[in-house]
């Protein structure tokens, strides 16, 4: 029994027990401390974070003469910290006092845990895939058990997640196509095979796989124009579940296209095929598509006026930034993506718990309805705060440093375009995390607000570590980054010189440590200034006037709804309507055609069908 | 070594016998059906346990070519088990009300082992003849008008689909001068002509109104919406797959052709297409599950038309997952029949059907670990290695039908699992009599997801058998033959 199996067996009791328990009260805090267990079974196989070799399962199969195996490198480990930490967080939230109120309004809390238990086991299964097939059952299981997360609250989330599963089925089948494609080519599914005659694979096939198997895993990520289903799917699953989903679900699509096309058919494959009538090659078109990801739903974020909404439009943005820098394909890049993946997962997963939070306190995420929630909910303010800060990718929290990655090996490798593009993502990720902000958590107070509390402990302490999180490892991203460049080692792909601070390297240099000591001797200086003048006297927010009136509770001053009208009126929404106009006209075909084929068997009587048929066959055989 | 003619004559003659055996005694009305079924299940498994290779067996001692010869091999065994099996699933134990349910099943089931088991086309003929009518009773069999007017639909173009399958073995009598299988696939070469040819398009055409081939199928929908549930599971699960039983074994000994498979292919790919969007487009589960059904077995078809073992396997792998899965779904459809709309809450008022209905639905789709997968995995790399245009957009119109599939599945599922009034929620009931034997297809679907690798290794074992031509040959020309027929094999060879 290897450590690898010890981990996966962890997953599956954790699976079966929240499963047998799902009714019991006290199942939460039991899966909480099963997902604890699973990180330090992971703990123990700490040597992968730093260069270990991979870890085998001892379980193989064979089935219809295809063996299916399983095992752990690098790579797989730095994705499975991230997912049991997420679960984790999820989890712990989800366990306490959240968990009675959930089951108060009709939820199953310990469906709640179950479903996270399934997706995490499954996400492991995925991440252990020591094969082409395994990769595919593992695939498969991800999509179908997130459904099972995404549709659990009912109402208008079974729309969403019916849309989910049908985008993932479609990408499923995309992947299996490429999947028999290369068991065509190589007479197998194995990785080893693959990767050894990949050299001698035509440009057409090439060609053909990386589209099959960048749609389908692009799928998953919400790469554009596959992207429509995430937001809604993510954000109206229970609040840990959204917090779960949004930090990890699509990075599984990364993470099987890191495999396949970067790691097993190799990126300078794509780099060397031009696209036809253009002066791209498969690559660059590939980061084109990447940087679109960024910008439409970024700014399509900044439209939404439900906070778990707006989040979840982000998730899809920050993918964008993660296969652009694994697309650049240079120390700096690769590293910047990766690291992106664990930083971005510790922002999301701390906004979500966070509005989450709101939500449990004032039952909206309505960003209209919200408001001055800073002077109740400090804790939960400050969560935010360090969430959007590193989500925005400003110093001096985590984000900034995965994006000052991108950003720099875009400039090195001499692609301006491209980063004027991901700077454009940038500015819409910080004008929408400041309506995010700003309409839940500053201005004015509503008065049915008057009265709450800020969350209690077993909420607070999930986000509060993942906000130390956000914040340490923006302090010292080298913590990090020695996981990341393991991933990189295994991967076959260039590695990055890093030290605790950040990077040193002819390249660029950027010390975290120092911009941080800078930043806090600034804001010190600050207080400073601001606790040595006069004493200020605190008000109620109605004892105050404006325009030589006195402000009642009736006076609605917090600017919030129709937020950034002119910017909007700039943008228009013509993009996404052209998405939707897209699915929607794939919908009508698929309705006109099925609904041709059932009147057609109406219309005619049966035995004209088998004459003709009759007929035609005849002709083919004797005509 | 002869009684596995028992398989055929004993419910035959039980069928013909049970108006009288009624006329005595109620009970034994009752009990005298599955005990019949239990015997040909023994006999078949006995025989399962012995062979070690085909066998060819002359009935009567009458050789080929003229007398009846049966060939036992895994795979005509394997059906004439799995008849017994599902008659016995699917028996109408509840019923009251005299024996003509019973005695038309009984009819089914000998003239289905005959079907089966049968190695010439003159007796797959007659038995199919005898399949035809004992299933147009039973479609008729809740006697409702819808019932009466769909089974005429059934009954006319499976009249006509006769025909013409007769039309097709007379033909290839004009050419080979035989009826007996191994005899045709030795002067094979005679067929591949535009005559021989013609004569298989005729026999699929024909024999097709069974195996629900497209586009004579107009007759599913209609049926299998009127009929009560068992029967559909009947016809839908089985009695398909027997009618392309017949077209395997003529493709196997004579039509290797690329022609033949690619008419196989063409209608294959047309029946998918076709079931699927009709599915999609269905506002009622049995009509979806009828027209699935359609599709699936277009999806049967392409398999078969896959050439050599890998083909074989995939087909009789979608074969098999679809003989287990779709009775399981119709099952369900007693009370869940009407409108999609109104089964909000289903999941509620009956949870294990629910699940169930999940568990089919998911294993349709191909989602693994799950058999159905398997059998889908085994398709997709059979087209790929087949590697010809034709195969290609075949997968994609696979993989195009699944993601339909999986939509109009799962938007029923969600429907079912969605909140719903509680005043609705008995109607919604299911009845424990079909829930049981859903619950026994579910939990036969589960034990071969537990036991995959030995069932794959039986899988190709039986595959590679079937799709072995000298070797169905060899086995009937095994027995003493006369003497003009042993000039033909000396010549031939």
């Amino acid at each position: 029994m290897t450590t690898l199996d010890t981990l996966l067996l962890f997953s599956l009791l954790t699976v079966l027990v929240s499963g047998l328990g799902v009714r019991l009260k006290m199942i939460g805090w039991v899966s909480a401390i099963m997902f604890a267990a699973q990180f330090v079974a992971l703990l123990f196989m700490g040597g992968l974070g730093y260069g270990g070799s991979a870890i085998e399962s001892s379980v193989s199969l064979t089935i219809l003469n295809q063996p299916l195996s399983w095992r752990f490198d690098s790579l797989s480990w730095f994705f499975a910290l991230i997912t049991i930490g997420s679960a984790l967080a999820s989890s712990i939230f989800a366990a306490g006092i959240w968990a009675k109120k959930f089951h108060k309004h009709d939820g199953k809390p310990g469906l709640l845990q179950f479903a996270i238990a399934l997706n995490v086991f499954t996400m492991l299964l995925l991440l252990a895939s020591g094969d082409l097939l395994s990769l595919f059952v593992g695939w498969e299981l991800v999509s179908w058990a997130s459904l099972l997360l995404m549709v659990m609250a009912g109402g208008s989330s079974s729309q969403w997640g019916l849309r989910y599963i049908v985008y993932a089925t479609a990408g499923a089948m995309a992947v299996l196509a490429g999947i028999g494609l290369i068991y065509h080519l190589t007479g197998s599914f194995s990785y080893a095979d693959l990767a050894n005659t990949a050299a001698t694979f035509s440009s057409t096939n090439i060609v053909i796989l990386s589209l099959l198997f960048i749609a389908g895993f692009g799928v998953k990520m919400g790469l554009l124009p596959f992207h429509l289903w995430q937001a809604g799917a993510y954000a109206e699953a229970p609040g840990p579940g959204s917090a779960f989903l949004g930090a990890i679900s699509s990075r599984m699509g990364l993470y099987a296209m890191l495999v396949v096309v970067i790691q097993l058919i190799g990126l300078a494959r794509l780099i060397a095929i031009e696209i036809p009538f253009s002066f791209l090659s498969l690559r660059d078109m590939l980061m084109w598509v990447a940087a679109f990801t960024i910008i439409f739903p970024t700014f399509t974020a900044l439209r939404q006026n439900d906070a778990r909404h707006l989040l979840a439009w982000h998730g899809i943005g920050q993918g964008g930034y993660m296969m652009m820098g694994i697309l650049v394909l240079n120390p700096l890049g690769s590293a910047g993506g990766l690291l992106h993946v664990f930083n971005y997962a510790s922002n999301q997963a701390a906004l979500f718990l966070a509005i989450s939070a709101v939500v449990y306190r004032t039952h909206t995420a309505d960003l209209n309805r919200l408001g001055g929630l800073v002077t109740r909910m400090p804790l939960t303010f400050v969560v935010l705060l360090v969430g959007i800060i590193g989500l925005a990718g400003i110093p001096p929290m985590n984000g900034f440093v995965s994006k000052w990655l991108i950003y720099r090996s875009l400039i090195v490798e001499g692609m301006p375009l491209l980063f004027v593009a991901t700077v454009i993502g940038t500015l819409g990720t910080i004008l929408s995390v400041y309506k995010l902000i700003h309409n839940t958590f500053l201005g004015q107070l509503r008065l049915e607000h008057e009265h709450i509390r800020e969350v209690p402990w077993s909420m607070l302490a999930p986000m509060l570590v993942l906000a130390s999180v956000v914040f340490m490892t923006g302090f010292m991203p080298g913590l990090v980054l020695d996981w990341v460049v393991s991933a990189q080692a295994a991967l076959g792909i260039p590695q990055l010189a890093h030290t605790l601070g950040g990077v040193e390297s002819a390249t660029g240099n950027l010390d975290m440590i120092w911009i941080t000591l800078v930043l806090f001797g600034g804001f010190g200086v600050g207080a400073l200034l601001f606790y040595s003048g006069n004493k200020a006297k605190r008000v109620h927010q109605l004892d105050n006037y404006a325009g030589g009136h006195f402000l009642t509770a009736d006076d609605r001053y917090h600017y919030s709804n129709n937020f950034y009208a002119g910017l909007m009126h700039h943008i228009g929404s013509w993009y996404r309507g052209t998405f939707k106009w897209l699915e929607s006209s794939i919908i009508s075909i698929v309705s006109l055609l099925s609904g041709s084929t059932q009147r057609l068997f109406h219309s005619f009587h049966p035995a004209l069908f088998l004459l003709i048929a009759a007929t035609l066959s005849l002709y083919f055989f004797v005509g | 070594m002869n009684n596995i003619a028992f398989n055929v004559a004993l419910p035959l003659l039980t069928a013909f016998l049970l108006p009288i055996i009624s006329s005595g005694s109620k009970s034994a009305t009752r009990f005298v059906g599955p005990f019949v079924l239990l015997a040909m299940l023994w006999f078949a498994l006995a025989y399962f346990n012995v062979l070690q290779h085909p066998v060819a067996i002359a009935l009567g001692g009458f050789l080929p070519p003229l007398g009846i010869s049966f060939h036992l091999d895994n795979l005509s065994l394997l059906m004439a088990a799995l008849i017994p099996l599902m008659m016995l699933l699917l028996w109408p134990y509840n019923n009251r009300e005299g024996f003509r349910e019973e005695s038309l099943l009984l009819l089914l089931a000998g003239a289905a082992s005959g079907l089966a088991l049968s190695g010439d086309l003159f007796n797959i003929y007659v038995f199919y003849e005898l399949l035809s009518v004992a299933s147009f009773g039973l479609a008729a069999a809740n006697r409702t008008a819808a019932a009466f007017a769909a089974t005429f639909r059934y009954v006319i173009i499976s009249g006509l689909g006769t025909v013409l399958a007769l039309t097709g073995i007379a033909l290839i009598y004009t050419q080979t001068g035989t009826l007996n299988l191994a005899h045709i696939g030795l002067l094979a070469s005679q067929l591949n002509n535009p005559v021989g040819l013609s004569a298989f398009a005729l026999i699929v055409i024909g024999i097709g109104v069974k195996a629900e081939i497209f586009p004579v199928n107009g007759w599913v929908p209609e049926v299998y919406s009127t009929a009560s549930p068992r029967i559909s599971a009947l016809l839908a699960g089985l009695i398909s797959k027997l009618a392309v039983l017949v077209i395997i074994r003529l493709l196997v000994v004579a039509y290797q052709g690329s022609q033949a498979l690619t008419l196989l292919l063409v209608l294959g790919m047309l029946g998918i297409i076709w079931g699927e969007l009709s599915a999609w487009h269905s506002k009622d589960l049995k009509r979806m599950f009828s027209f699935s059904s359609i599709g699936q077995l277009g999806m049967v078809l392409v398999a078969f038309s896959i050439p050599g073992d890998a083909g074989m396997a995939a087909g009789i792998a979608m074969m098999l997952h679809h003989l287990v899965v779709k009775p399981g779904m119709f099952l369900l459809t007693e009370n869940w029949n009407g409108p999609i709309k109104k089964l909000k809450g289903a999941a509620t008022s009956s949870p294990l059907a629910a699940f169930l209905f999940m568990l089919f639905a998911l294993s349709m789709i191909g989602v693994p670990p799950l058999p159905g997968f398997w059998a889908k995995l085994l398709l997709v790399t059979g087209l790929v290695e087949a590697n010809a245009p034709l195969y290609i957009i075949a997968l994609v119109v696979l993989l195009t039908a699944t993601v339909i599939e999986a939509h109009y599945l799962m938007s029923t599922a969600l429907k079912i699992f969605s909140r719903g009034k509680k005043k609705h929620f008995k109607k919604l009931l299911q009845t424990p009599f079909n829930l049981t034997i859903a619950t026994i297809f579910g939990a036969v679907l589960l034990a071969a997801l537990f036991t995959l690798t030995p069932l794959g290794n039986k899988l190709n074992q039986i595959a590679t058998e079937s799709s072995d031509r000298s070797l169905y040959i060899k086995t009937t020309l095994s027995l003493k033959l006369p003497p003009q027929v042993k000039q033909q094999v000396s010549k031939v060879q």
